[in-house]
């Protein structure tokens, strides 16, 4: 029973929503006049025509086709093999540059114009699938984990590519870590051992152990995250140099899958978001002022999200992001979903639409103007899902105006 | 504080913020507050009420009603095959030396275990019917050690596998032993889905063990992904492309080791079917319900094998040590334990194509192996249980009689067999 005012309501809202629709297809229909679109403030996606070249396809296919059902910008020359990480470019580099590692050994950077427009910039070859990928703090170099045990930095400049790192297993992540007194490469392995190298020296400066292989891990100075497997959970800290800081017994009851910490108002990191399989996050704060209160855990890439009665298909979350301006996150799923949440006001600020693909790794750029996600099969389902000639994608979104957090009460 | 008589009654509206005095609430409810954003059901329903709220248990027969819709939903997902990961003597089952294992059961602790219970249960219910990645762990709290019985299995892991296995065309053998993993996962889920005593007292016993096992768990969970790899490999003796990638060499040792050692290799794939066999027939004797226990016995026994075990790493030594402290089948696992040892070899191989510590591992490991021999008949399997061997005559008849008498109460646990439950 609702009252007049609440009906009021939705009328509106379907109405406005109606409005969105409509404008979101004429303005991916063509060139539109500055100013006009409500997003056309932002710096990237303009006007121009730039979209219809820039390897939108989607126009053409049909309805059925469910592989881009939120409309947004793919990738020209998308790898051919899943997507297992993607990094933009920090700050420093002026433009945005995307750097994807994929399962079919390769690495590419694609430079990402305000018009939507991606062009692909470079490529290297591992020689096995690549894991991880990340940036130096100044732009120039990328560094890549791979399952063959190595580690890369390649420079940009003179797209030369030399091994950095050596593991006994293959290298699940890689991060760059700059701090006032030194600069390093942190790799983290499944030989359960978090190796830190100078890049000019083939020996690494520290080596720790892990309790179990390594997961996923997260690196805003001075703190470093790393889950792996077996639920541990181990937070470092790194001034002066990395030493292990805390090991937390693990919010979630399953495996870990990915991990990002997150910043508070002053920004400087202060807790963390982990994902498992079980399709929940927990977010958790190093110090919060009150564990049992700030502390939860929120369940997310499920079917059936409010109908409890009937059994959910429960999803992995694939990787988590957070908006480095206004701290809400982005969550991607083996349902083919991505959420943005808001872990302040505790809310969901939006689900798209499922693609027909997982989603096995998100990012956002420097300014939080645009979120990357990559659709392509993560193995969740095991070999007999896993359909070599299926195309991969990665798109690309506007994600200025969709991620701001909502006003708490 | 008062009493609150809303609490007794049984209908307290504040729960454990009530500003009286709950009796025997307090101390059980006392550490584990964690209101979560989305409370995972059962455990959730049992904090906010009183804890008298238990006599509205959920009772076994919900679980016969949802099992069958659980299992007809696993025919509907079977897109994933079988999947089942067995892990079993990787997950090394922790058994806490709790100190006073029947002391008195206060009802609190009674009802914290029952609530834990029907969570296990539930959670194994989602998780089969959810069509979530099978391979991996679960504990049934957060801040919970990890329950026996699951490996954890990344994707990533599993698909690097499948790509090895591809391009040294030995898919079948990939596929053999994802049907083993898968098969074995299905059946720890059975096994917690359906409760029966045995498995009861292990669940708890895993649960009150603590987190300090983690390690040499961890240890064995590595090698547990290793070792199925190279399950499949003694199937093909494929060694040299193997030799890319987690693969232990195949040995003979290595093969024949497991029909002595029921724990250890038990998880292994390729042995599967032939220890869970002798597995069971152990695990009934000493109620414990679940093969893999032995290899997470001795990690929480203070021992000086087990401590042996203490650093991580290990992969299959761990899990044959463990095998030394279970009663009967230690004899047995001991005789393995020196096919164990000889597994070393080429177990060491394995480990440097995974990671450097273990070589200096395998070397202890092998002291270590030695040491549980004469250790084992000390450190039995009386977490929980005594064989009755071990009671004195006095002891026998107090735990016989119906009443224990004052100055006579035995300071064992008593026998499994004299359990009534």
């Amino acid at each position: 029973m609702m009252c007049a005012f609440c009906i009021r309501n939705l009328i509106l809202r379907a109405a406005l929503e109606k409005v969105y629709f409509l404008c979101l297809q004429s303005w991916r229909r063509g060139p539109v006049r500055l100013g006009s679109q409500p997003w056309a403030k932002m710096s990237l996606f303009g006007t121009t025509s730039g979209f219809g070249t820039g390897g939108t396809s989607m126009f053409g296919s049909t309805t059925t086709d469910n592989h881009n059902p939120m409309k947004d910008i793919e990738v020209t020359s998308s790898p051919d093999d899943s997507i297992g990480c993607l990094s933009f470019s920090p700050p420093t580099l002026p433009g945005n540059f995307l750097i994807a590692g994929s399962w079919a050994n390769d690495v590419r950077c694609w430079e990402v114009q305000d018009s939507g427009q991606t062009i692909p910039k470079a490529q290297q070859m591992h020689t096995g699938p690549v894991l991880d990928v990340c940036w130096s703090d100044d732009g120039s170099k990328v560094f890549t984990a791979s399952c063959d045990k190595t580690a890369k930095m390649w420079d940009l400049n003179s797209n030369q590519a030399i091994q950095i790192a050596q593991h006994d297993a293959p290298v699940k992540t890689i991060h760059w870590i700059k701090a006032p007194n030194y600069s390093c490469v942190m790799t983290g392995s499944w030989d359960k051992t978090l190796k830190f190298w100078d890049t000019r020296s083939s020996n690494p400066m520290m080596v720790l152990q892990l309790p179990e292989r390594c997961y996923c891990a997260d690196v805003i100075y001075p703190m470093a995250v790393v889950a792996t497997a077996e639920r541990g959970l181990i937070v470092y800290q790194l001034e002066n140099q990395p030493s292990e800081f805390r090991r937390i017994e693990s919010p979630l009851k399953h495996q870990h899958r990915c991990v990002a910490i997150f910043k508070d108002k002053q920004n400087k990191p202060t807790g963390f978001a982990l994902g498992s399989i079980e399709g929940r996050v927990a977010i958790h704060y190093i110090n919060p002022p009150n564990p049992a209160k700030d502390n939860f855990t929120f369940k997310c890439h499920r079917s059936n999200g409010t109908n409890t009665s009937a059994p959910q298909d429960i999803y992995a979350v694939n990787g988590i992001a957070f908006h480095p301006v206004h701290g809400t996150l982005a969550t991607v799923g083996s349902d083919g979903r991505f959420s943005f949440w808001d872990k302040d006001a505790r809310t969901k600020l939006k689900t798209s639409e499922q693609l027909d693909q997982p989603i096995s790794a998100c990012c956002f750029n420097h300014n939080g103007n645009i979120f990357a996600y990559a659709s392509s099969y993560d193995w969740s389902k095991g070999h007999e899902f896993y359909n070599p000639q299926k195309k991969n994608y990665i798109f690309l979104r506007n994600a200025a105006e969709e991620l701001k957090p909502r006003n708490k009460k | 504080m008062t009493i609150c008589q809303f609490f007794l009654q049984g209908r307290c509206r504040f729960g454990d913020r009530c500003w009286n005095e709950h009796p025997g609430a307090k101390g059980a409810s006392g550490g584990r507050q964690q209101p979560q954003q989305q409370p995972s059901g059962s455990n959730r329903r049992g904090w906010n009420a009183a804890n008298h709220r238990y006599s509205s248990v959920i009772q076994p027969s919900s679980f016969s009603k949802s099992t069958p819709w659980g299992g007809s939903r696993d025919q509907g997902k079977s897109s994933l095959g079988s999947f089942e990961s067995g892990t079993s003597a990787s997950r090394d089952r922790e058994f806490g030396l709790s100190q006073n294992p029947f002391a008195s059961l206060s009802p609190d602790e009674q009802k914290e275990e029952k609530k834990l219970l029907e969570g296990i249960v539930k959670d194994m219910e989602v998780w089969e019917s959810s069509g979530q990645w099978m391979f991996s762990v679960y504990s049934p709290m957060k801040k919970e050690p990890n329950i026996s019985g699951f490996t954890d299995i990344s994707p990533e892991e599993l698909r690097l596998q499948y790509h090895n296995y591809l391009t040294s065309n030995s898919l079948q053998s990939y596929l053999n032993s994802i049907q083993q993993l898968i098969d074995q996962w299905r059946k720890r889920v059975n096994e917690l889905k359906t409760l029966n005593t045995s498995t009861k007292v292990t669940l708890l016993s895993d649960v009150k063990a603590g987190v300090s096992q983690v390690a040499p768990a961890f240890g064995f969970g590595s090698g547990q992904t290793s070792t199925f790899e190279s399950a499949g490999f003694p199937v093909n003796n494929i060694s040299s492309d193997n030799a890319r990638n987690f693969s232990f060499k195949p040995s003979s040792a290595f093969v024949t080791a497991p029909s002595g050692n029921p724990s250890v290799f038990g998880s292994l794939p390729a042995f599967g079917a032939a220890p869970s066999a002798s597995i069971t027939t152990s695990a009934s004797a000493f109620g414990f319900g679940k093969p893999k226990i032995t290899s997470a016995s001795s990690f929480s026994f203070k021992s000086p094998a087990a401590s042996g075990f203490g650093s991580p790493g290990f992969s299959v030594f761990p899990a044959s040590l463990a095998a030394g402290p279970v009663g009967a089948p230690a004899a047995a696992g001991f005789g393995s334990g020196s096919s164990v040892a000889g597994c070393g070899g080429p177990g060491s191989h394995s480990n440097t194509a995974f990671s450097k510590p273990s070589n200096n591992i395998s070397g202890n490991s092998n002291i270590a192996t030695s040491l549980p021999v004469s250790n084992g008949c000390i450190i039995t399997d009386n977490v929980l249980f005594t064989p009755k061997e071990q009671l004195t005559a006095e002891e026998l008849e107090q735990f016989q009689s119906r009443k224990f008498t004052l100055g006579k109460i035995p300071l064992k646990p008593p026998p499994v067999e004299l359990l009534n439950v």
